[in-house]
């Protein structure tokens, strides 16, 4: 039996193999499927979830890794569904196709936790590990820095 | 549809559908509907209250109104644009409507009215559909207004329309669609309806958001991939790496012992279809990743084939030597004049060739499809841009015919060609016969970067002659590439010009944006037997690549500033010659720039839009930068403005990645790169700053914009590129030192 938090709830999987990548486990047994699948190797962002409030690609955490800890997805973000990221991104009408936006929020939701200033700099480099084939990078951009109410890009 | 048998009529509640004869625009309507029977018509059931005037409107009694986009959308904001063309007509916020996908994907009105197939691509859903959009919301109107003015007693053109509702002003009465639905269900179609004034448009040309970002951000949002379904059993297929190997021995001893995993199957190819599926080994578990790892322990041996030999290195080669061949189909584009006959006596004579890699489209979202077989009809679930495709598999495997197939469409997470490729829906509906439960095929990242169905390697070879002034002469261009897969429609190549229309982009009388005394474009047939797929801005990528690097390197030659070398060599083209006077000028063309910093420029004309984009490169620490793009564009009207910007940052972003990144490699007939750490795509990062100008163009017609962006971009970076180090660089990706 392996233990976890899970979007603040506490659960225990018994038939789960402890390799199993946290994804799937997600994805298949929790039915939390908010968070996606793109690449299977940590390259592309879209899996994406906190392990204790970091940034951790899920698709590279075997089950047993996250036992005993705390696991936040894109459907825990916010009891009510309005972080200030999913405001933001509502209002900058970032998300194209979607598929990246849950990985995407979650990435930049790790970079609001570490209370690090909001630049441009800061941005690329919390959210260059996203992939977005649409190309919403520049919307992305804007979005956190709503939400964060920094002053805009000059 | 939904399992009535071959006897009957096919669409059976399609008949009530009422169209208008004509519209103010004189504009046939027939495109409609084969004249359909009236609802008084005594063999037709009673009608329901639902009011469904045509193929793209439904009003229930209860006010609910929903419109059908009968368009894939795959991140395009396609949904959003289409459904705005009706509201806007229909008088509805296109924001707040009920959008939803056709319960009958196969009925007549939504097929492609170029193409005869059923089917979204060639950005032309907005192009294409704009006007008869535009008419099924406006016929709708005017049927409720007539039940109105009818309850009323008042002439209907005192009567207007508001938010869903029908007012008479002068006696201050309103009457909401719902509650007029049933009437308007009776009425007998308008002789004619009139459009909007555009002035008075409230949502086309002013749509800055889409319809569904709210799903999206939280992870409600239900892709292909999330579709979950009792008994479902999940798919994964290792394909032959090699195109034409064959499965000589199977041993599923060791996946069978996997959790999770029910069955390992062989799925035969089907070389005799044209973009059929190549043969593989499908493992089939209760979870994807139980699939995997049964897909892991398979021991497979493959057969040689005859693509064993093939090495992409080589390709060139190959391609150089079939321009002049006799054993190759050259087919003539555009000509005109005498381009040999310039040769000898030309001031100086320049010739290059240019060359660009095989490329992957790599949608985030993998290849992802739910199909299930029973009582001989098929389901489908997911993303299908190509319901013809769906059907052909239908049809090809597994023998069901359109009748009884039912596709529950959904938004897919990125399709750039990908999602035109039938080899997965061919797969599928293999398993789901041969199972009888739903089947997800899902592919995974390794499986995309080899599909193969993706943008093929290119030669272009280019030849032009400068006369004493400087003057452009004449321009030869042998462009060598396989044909597409326009290919795969049956009859496609038999008509007596035997052109492929998508291999020969910007290279036609229409497209090609430069008319100098002699000319002589050519497309050379060749096929290198890995298949080619559809690709985001399909052969406009080389294409534009190898004419936009040349115009620039004979302009040089000349020793005149490639803008105005280009602006010389272009006729009547006046929306082509402002987008590329605006985008220099917003780039600060010809003014002074700081010290290792350097402009290029190209243009290109597409999807009746035209683009200019300028690149500003820089040499920072030693090696070259692409510090900015800046373009401007031409749409005429565009539809939804923020959906345009999106399109053409996505093509810069594209543009960029097919300068600096795009690239697969095939080593003895396998494909060498594997995941995104060996094949390389746009990353935040990696972004320069964009300046994206629409321009407010022609208001009558909006052109296509999805792959308008990215043509252009290669060129401009290589220009750009030259301009700063003197090095001409003729292949990509580019080398930024």
């Amino acid at each position: 039996m392996i233990a976890f938090t899970v979007n603040g709830e506490r659960r225990e999987l018994d038939e789960a193999s402890p390799s199993m990548p946290l994804l799937w486990v997600l994805r298949d047994q929790l039915k939390l499927t908010g968070t996606k699948f793109g690449c299977g190797m940590g390259l592309c962002g879209a899996c994406t979830v906190h392990l204790d409030g970091v940034a951790v690609r899920s698709c590279q955490l075997p089950l047993a890794a996250v036992a005993g800890h705390s696991i936040t997805t894109i459907e825990g973000l916010s009891p009510t569904q309005n972080h200030p990221l999913q405001v933001a991104w509502v209002a900058e009408d970032v998300p194209q196709c979607g598929y990246c936006q849950s990985g995407q929020i979650m990435s930049a939701a790790a970079l609001l936790n570490t209370g690090a200033a909001v630049t441009d700099d800061s941005i690329r480099n919390a959210m260059s590990g996203n992939i977005c084939r649409c190309g919403t990078y520049g919307r992305i951009n804007k979005a956190i820095k709503r939400a964060a109410n920094a002053p805009k890009e000059a | 549809m939904n399992r009535i048998d071959d006897s009957r009529i096919e669409l059976p509640r399609r008949v009530f559908l009422k169209q208008a004869a004509t519209v103010a625009s004189g504009l046939a309507i027939a495109l409609y509907l084969p004249g359909g029977i009236a609802a008084t018509d005594p063999k037709a059931p009673t009608p329901a209250r639902e009011f469904e005037p045509n193929a793209w409107v439904r009003v229930l009694p209860d006010g609910t109104v929903k419109l059908v986009v009968h368009k894939h959308d795959s991140g395009t904001g396609t949904q959003t644009a289409l459904a705005a063309c009706v509201a806007e007509e229909l008088d509805v916020n296109p924001m707040t409507v009920q959008v939803i996908t056709p319960e009958d994907p196969f009925f007549e009105s939504y097929i492609h009215p170029v193409w005869k197939v059923f089917s979204t691509g060639g950005s032309t859903s907005v192009s294409l559909e704009y006007e008869r959009l535009r008419m099924a919301g406006a016929t709708a109107r005017a049927l409720l207004i007539t039940a109105a003015a009818q309850q009323w007693k008042v002439r209907p053109d005192s009567c207007t329309t508001e938010d869903g509702r029908v007012l008479h002003a002068a006696s201050k009465r309103s009457l909401g669609y719902g509650e007029l639905a049933g009437v308007a269900a009776t009425l007998p179609a308008p002789a004619n309806v009139t459009l909007k004034d555009p002035a008075q448009f409230k949502y086309i040309g002013k749509l800055r958001h889409k319809r569904d970002a709210a799903a999206k951000v939280c992870g409600r949002f239900q892709y292909s991939i999330d579709v979950q379904l009792p008994d479902m059993l999940v798919a994964v297929i290792e394909r032959a790496p090699v195109i034409g190997a064959k499965v000589l021995s199977v041993d599923s001893t060791a996946a069978l012992q996997v959790p999770g995993v029910r069955q390992v199957l062989a799925v035969p190819g089907r070389p005799d279809v044209l973009g059929g599926n190549l043969e593989g080994v499908a493992v089939l578990a209760d979870t994807f990743w139980a699939a995997q790892e049964g897909r892991k322990v398979l021991t497979i041996q493959w057969s040689d084939s005859p693509l064993a030999g093939f090495d992409s290195d080589r390709l060139s080669g190959a391609q150089a030597k079939a321009i002049g061949d006799s054993n190759t189909q050259t087919v003539k584009a555009m000509a005109h004049g005498d381009v040999s006959g310039q040769w000898p006596g030309a001031a100086q004579l320049l010739e290059a060739d240019y060359t660009m890699p095989y490329k992957v489209q790599n949608p985030l979202e993998p290849i992802c499809i739910t199909a299930q077989v029973k009582d001989n009809a098929i389901t489908y679930w997911g993303g299908v841009q190509v319901p013809s495709m769906a059907l052909e598999a239908a049809q090809t495997v597994c023998a069901i015919n359109k009748a009884n197939v039912t596709i529950h469409e959904r938004v897919s997470g990125g399709s750039f060609g990908a999602r035109e490729a039938k080899y997965w829906l061919f797969e599928v509906a293999f398993l789901a016969q041969k199972t009888g439960v739903p089947v997800k095929l899902l592919n995974s990242r390794e499986d995309e970067m080899h599909a193969l169905f993706n943008h093929p390697a290119t030669l272009h070879r280019v030849k032009g002659a400068l006369d004493a002034h400087g003057q452009l002469s004449a321009l030869q261009l042998h462009a060598v590439s396989p044909a597409s897969p326009e290919q795969w429609e049956p009859g496609y190549f038999q008509r007596p010009d035997h052109m492929d229309y998508s291999t020969t982009e910007a290279i036609t009388a229409w497209d090609f944006a430069y008319r100098p005394p002699h000319l002589d474009l050519n497309w050379v047939k060749h096929e290198s037997q890995v298949p080619s797929g559809w690709y985001r801005s399909v052969s406009f990528i080389p294409n534009v690549f190898a004419v936009e690097s040349f115009m620039d390197e004979l302009a040089h030659a000349a020793g005149q500033d490639p803008l105005v070398f280009r602006l010389a060599n272009m006729h009547e083209r006046p929306r082509h010659v402002t987008v590329l006077k605006q985008a220099a000028e917003r780039a600060g063309w010809g003014k002074p720039l700081p010290a290792g910093t350097a402009l290029g420029i190209a243009t290109n004309q597409g999807y009746s839009s035209f683009i200019a984009v300028v690149a500003r490169v820089a040499t920072v620490d030693g090696k070259a930068k692409v510090e900015q793009l800046t373009c401007v564009v031409d749409c005429g009207l565009a539809v939804s403005p923020g959906g345009v910007e999106e399109q053409i940052y996505g093509g810069l972003m594209w543009g960029l990645g097919h300068a600096l990144y795009d690239r697969l490699d095939i080593k003895q007939g396998r494909v060498v790169q594997s995941n995104f750490h060996d094949y390389r795509v746009p990353r935040m990062a990696d972004m320069p700053t964009t300046d994206i100008l629409v321009l407010d163009g022609e208001p009558g017609k909006p052109g296509g914009v999805g792959e308008l962006g990215s043509p252009s971009v290669v060129p401009a970076i290589a220009n750009a590129l030259f301009a700063l180090t003197g090095v001409r660089q003729r292949s990509t990706p580019l080398n930024l030192g």
